[in-house]
């Protein structure tokens, strides 16, 4: 009877540590978790608490992360002298037209090349996977000729060219609709005699909601964030994109860390926001398309 | 009858999509090959044709060795720097994601990516600074001599790496934490039972069934180090109050040969070259990573 | 039948009554577009952020002869406004446009035929010895005719502060350039462990472009070499790899590397001197309304370089046709008036290029402006070559300086020193050759 209940016992006690270790380990864990969450993040923290310093303290050595004395005035004068408003509206504008034409373009291409096997649709997407690999840098500047050409450099419309497609886009999409569009639905709504159009926007876009959610994310960010096409293809300083007016606030004859730090720090706060709001939409977007291959 | 109409159908729908493609990649594509073969200086109405010229002069040109000796080390190093960080780090993400931390820890992982480039360069240009930076305050505590980080021709190439390497890490991260969720558990139990410990079974197990995302994670990597040019421009602008050392990679030696130099075909051979490394690389990295993983 | 007769001239009278408003709403809009004709605007491009309220004043004053004028003023980065040009010109989509650039990058578009001679009577201004010296006349034109109209010039001196020469025991400012790197080394401050904290003389170390390559032509330019000289056939060539060329880089090691009065990391230039971060650098005009602005209580001092200094002449340029070209053309002598450019010395600091002009009123206010206006005699000015290649020429040996000048072991070499200078000026010659202009 008592070894029965030693072996109880014993066997508590090991199931006791082998809690109290896998407790230890998970907090380890967190500890690493958080110091390197921290360390992501630090380089924001500086920039934000430096907008707020004045010139003065920005000189200070060591310096310091919590501004001794803070003030509103470089976010005055940059609110005051730049167009930052107006540039971020650029950008806005040109980030959401970019996602609504990617998402377009990758929805039905996506679905065409998915489930309609014609050989002509392979060749196709061989093409797109093809130029998928090329970086956009490569031919950046001929496609800037012509935009050129076509008079809309300095317009949304120039910026645009760029960032019309996304050949990811496209695989993703098709990637989603193989894996979780089955045939037999779509053959089942074509038997009930309803139209191709129809099949797309009722059946699969619903369907594919996820995947479109984390593509627009990505493609948001991917406008939002561009920076060598914009930098060539604006040229007044009412047309430039938020990154762009940024890196060239610098070359001026000097440069004023302060409300540099000021006007980045106001264009992050957006940015970061957006970023905490769709999260878990891109997450779950990504692992939709059941990354295997 | 009805195979004709979808037939019908899916041509047109993908019409749209292809005439983009066709206008905005393939024109532009083929346009920097051909490009590559001429000269032409963005003002004169002429474009000689000069055969493999330019190429000729590339392969001489000191700046153009220097840029992809830059541009090389650069993607390889936040190659290096990233995928073992960020399987490591996703791991560990995983392992706690049902604690409700797991939300915080992947936000702050991959918020690098998504704030503005410009920003975030800013934000590192001051962490470098010699004499007002951080980075050279924190050092001191430790009796480490304030360093000229962004000037000195080697350390300002290990501050671009560690800025790109901040930014990439959140995506691949992200990644590889969806690739977790996505192996199967009962292998894991299995091997519990086996005896096998944590590291163990990451080492052996985790690692080579996430081969086929380490391998797409590798190429986008990769290959976006290899286009690096805003982090470099930012990190070294050429203020004449507080400039940097140059950093100078291939896209920017490219923008410089053309609307610096005016000598667009110059530039378009460069790009060529630069397509050629890019599409060389994602073989090599094809075949690598392929062979076992092919059917998991 | 009735009813249809009146629906018919009911109709017809509607029609009579639409056809009298269309009439005389395309006619109102005719009209309006007669004189909307003469409500004309012209764009000013410059690549100097500093000169936009100048052009702003300009347009002010031609407001009363020109009451439907309006002139935008578009002055950015210069990297970014020679890239503007290119690409606006080229597509010819930019309306009418001043353009504002130094005379050595407008050839290439005057061989291109991008921008159009100037009309008779501007050029007959300009060829005017009253108004401009020769130096200026042949920067606007090319084989005699004139393309555009001067307007300033960046020319260096020496700025140094008062203060610091008091501390440091020395009452004029250098006259060679052996004085030069004497002066620094005692001007240099430095903290306990021998780094300098404040650099005796500020030079241009680091930095993207070809800053770096014109800073060192300057110095160079005062041991007696050149980058480029031309030869009796108009062809060119590099003038660096010899005695002049070595003294100058080696210049710049001692001063980096042996008595390390200098690193690349200080803060430098203007925004250094006016900091107090720095005794004396080399700069142009521009710096006097800086310092006005953000350091007025600086006591500083200018004077001319021991043998001359580099001057380069911006000009104004038109593209533009017809009834916005005489407009334009007009602007741009309107802004070489003598009360625009005496606003111009005043309130910009950059120099005006015309003769005939009474600077006094200011130069009289402002003595720091005595160094660039009243030079010695036989002071020597030298300019960027109005060649093509002139931009890659001088970034490439930028690139090359920035190497050499972070290479400790250079500076006692001089054979090592001779070595770079070859292959710099090989690379120079190249490039001249490549694009035909070399000299043999």
């Amino acid at each position: 009877m008592s070894e029965a209940v030693s072996e109880i016992v014993a066997e508590t006690n090991e199931g006791a540590r082998l809690r109290f270790k896998k407790r230890a380990v998970d907090r380890l864990i967190d500890l690493v978790l958080l110091v390197f969450s921290i360390l992501m993040i630090l380089p924001l923290v500086f920039l934000v608490s430096n907008a707020f310093k004045t010139p003065a303290e920005m000189l200070a050595w060591p310096p310091t992360i919590i501004p001794a004395d803070p003030t509103l005035d470089n976010f005055k004068s940059v609110l005051g002298e730049t167009p930052l408003l107006r540039w971020i509206a650029n950008s806005l504008l040109f980030a959401g037209l970019s996602t609504l034409a990617i998402l377009a373009t990758s929805a039905i291409a996506g679905y065409i090349l998915g489930k309609f096997r014609y050989r002509t649709l392979n060749v196709i997407f061989a093409l797109f996977l093809a130029t998928a690999v090329v970086p956009f840098e490569v031919y950046m500047i001929p496609l800037y000729f012509q935009a050129q050409s076509l008079g809309i450099l300095n317009t949304t419309w120039g910026l645009l060219l760029g960032y019309l497609v996304m050949s990811f886009g496209i695989f993703l999409i098709r990637q989603n609709v193989i894996h979780s569009i089955p045939d037999e639905l779509l053959e089942a709504a074509r038997i009930d005699g309803a139209g191709e159009l129809w099949i797309f926007w009722r059946i699969v876009l619903p369907l594919l909601r996820g995947a479109l959610g984390a593509l627009g994310v990505l493609a948001f960010f991917q406008a939002w964030t561009a920076f060598a096409w914009p930098m060539i293809v604006t040229t007044t300083r009412e047309s430039y994109t938020i990154e762009v007016g940024l890196a060239l606030f610098q070359t001026g004859f000097t440069v004023d860390l302060g409300r540099l730090s000021a006007a980045s720090a106001a264009v992050l706060v957006p940015s970061v926001t957006l970023f905490i709001l769709l999260r878990r939409n891109f997450v779950q977007g990504i692992a939709s398309t059941g990354l295997k291959e | 009858m009805l195979t004709r109409k979808r037939w019908i159908f899916a041509m047109l729908a993908i019409l749209p999509t292809l005439a983009i493609f066709a206008w905005v990649r393939m024109y532009p594509i083929a346009d920097t090959l051909r490009l590559s073969l001429h000269k032409w200086d963005i003002l004169s109405k002429k474009k000689p044709f000069i055969g493999l010229a330019n190429f000729q002069e590339l392969m001489g040109d000191r700046l153009f060795q220097e840029a992809l000796l830059n541009t090389t080390i650069i993607a390889f190093g936040v190659l290096i720097i990233t995928i073992p960080s960020a399987m490591v780090i996703a791991a560990l993400i995983f392992h706690r994601t049902r604690s409700r931390f797991a939300g915080f820890y992947e936000t702050a992982v991959f918020i690098p990516h998504v704030v503005s480039l410009v920003p975030a360069a800013m934000a590192w240009k001051w962490i470098f600074d010699a004499r007002l930076g951080p980075l050279n305050a924190f050092l001191g505590l430790f009796g480490i001599q304030p360093q000229a980080w962004l000037f000195d021709p080697v350390l300002s190439v290990v501050c671009v790496i560690v800025l790109c390497s901040w930014q990439a890490l959140g995506y691949a991260v992200l990644i590889y934490i969806v690739g977790f969720k996505s192996l199967p558990v009962s292998l894991y139990e299995a091997a519990k039972l086996d005896g096998a410990s944590g590291p163990q079974s990451f080492w052996f197990l985790s690692i080579p069934m996430l081969k086929p995302i380490t391998l797409y994670v590798s190429v986008v990597t990769l290959v976006s180090g290899f286009n690096v040019y805003a982090q470099a421009f930012v990190l070294a602008s050429d203020a004449q109050g507080a400039p940097g050392r140059q950093v100078r990679v291939l896209v920017l030696d490219m923008l410089e040969n053309s609307f610096r130099n005016y000598r667009v075909g110059y530039a378009a051979s460069e790009a060529v070259v630069l397509l050629a490394i890019v599409l060389v690389l994602t073989l090599i990295q094809f075949t690598l990573l392929r062979e076992k993983g092919g059917r998991s | 039948m009735t009813i249809a007769v009146d629906t018919h001239a009911k109709t017809f009278k509607r029609g009579l009554a639409k056809a009298a408003l269309l009439g005389s709403v395309l006619g109102a809009g005719f009209f309006a577009g007669l004189s909307a004709a003469s409500a004309q605007t012209i764009t000013v491009w410059s690549g100097y952020p500093e000169m936009a309220p100048f052009y702003e004043h300009v347009a002010e004053g031609m407001k009363a002869s020109h009451p439907d004028l309006t002139v935008k003023v578009e002055a950015i980065a210069l990297r970014e406004h020679e890239k503007r040009i290119a690409l606006g010109l080229t597509s010819g989509s930019a309306g009418p446009l001043v353009i504002e650039l130094p005379g050595s990058t407008a050839s290439r578009y005057i061989e291109n035929e991008l921008l159009p001679a100037a009309p008779d009577d501007v050029a007959a201004f300009v060829k005017d010895p009253a108004n401009f010296g020769p130096f200026f006349i042949d920067a606007v034109s090319k084989d005699g005719t004139v393309y555009g109209v001067p307007l300033f010039r960046g020319q260096g001196s020496l700025f140094y502060n008062t203060d610091m020469f008091e501390a440091a025991g020395l009452t004029e400012p250098p006259k060679t350039m052996e004085e030069y790197t004497q002066y620094a080394e005692k001007l240099t401050q430095r903290d306990a462990n021998g780094n300098p904290t404040v650099s005796g003389w500020s030079m241009r170390l680091s930095g993207g472009g070809q800053g770096i390559a014109e800073k060192f032509w300057i110095n160079l330019f005062q041991y007696g070499g050149n980058v480029l000289v031309q030869d009796a056939n108009g062809k060119w060539k590099a003038d660096y790899a010899n005695e002049a060329g070595r003294k100058a880089l080696k210049q710049y090691l001692d001063n980096v590397h042996v008595a390390k009065t200098v690193t690349p990391e200080m803060p430098a230039d203007a925004e250094a001197f006016e900091r107090g971060q720095t005794a004396m650098f080399i700069r142009e005009s521009w710096v006097i309304g800086d310092i006005a602005a953000k350091a007025p209580d600086l006591n500083y001092a200018t004077a001319p370089l021991p043998r001359g200094s580099i001057a380069l002449p911006t000009n104004l340029y038109v593209s533009a046709e017809g009834d916005d070209a005489k407009v334009a053309w007009e602007f741009t002598e309107a802004a070489n008036s003598p009360e625009n450019l005496v606003w111009l010395l005043q309130n910009v600091g950059w120099l005006p290029n015309r003769s005939g002009v009474d600077y006094s009123v200011v130069t009289d206010k402002v003595p720091a402006f005595g160094a660039f206006v009243n030079y010695p005699e036989g002071y020597e000015f030298f300019t960027l070559p109005a060649i093509g290649p002139i931009e890659e020429v001088l970034t490439r040996l930028a690139a090359q300086l920035t190497n050499a000048f972070g290479n400790a072991s250079l500076a006692n070499d001089d054979a090592a020193i001779d070595a770079f200078l070859k292959t710099a000026s090989d690379e120079t010659n190249q490039i001249l050759a490549r694009e035909d202009l070399l000299a043999q």
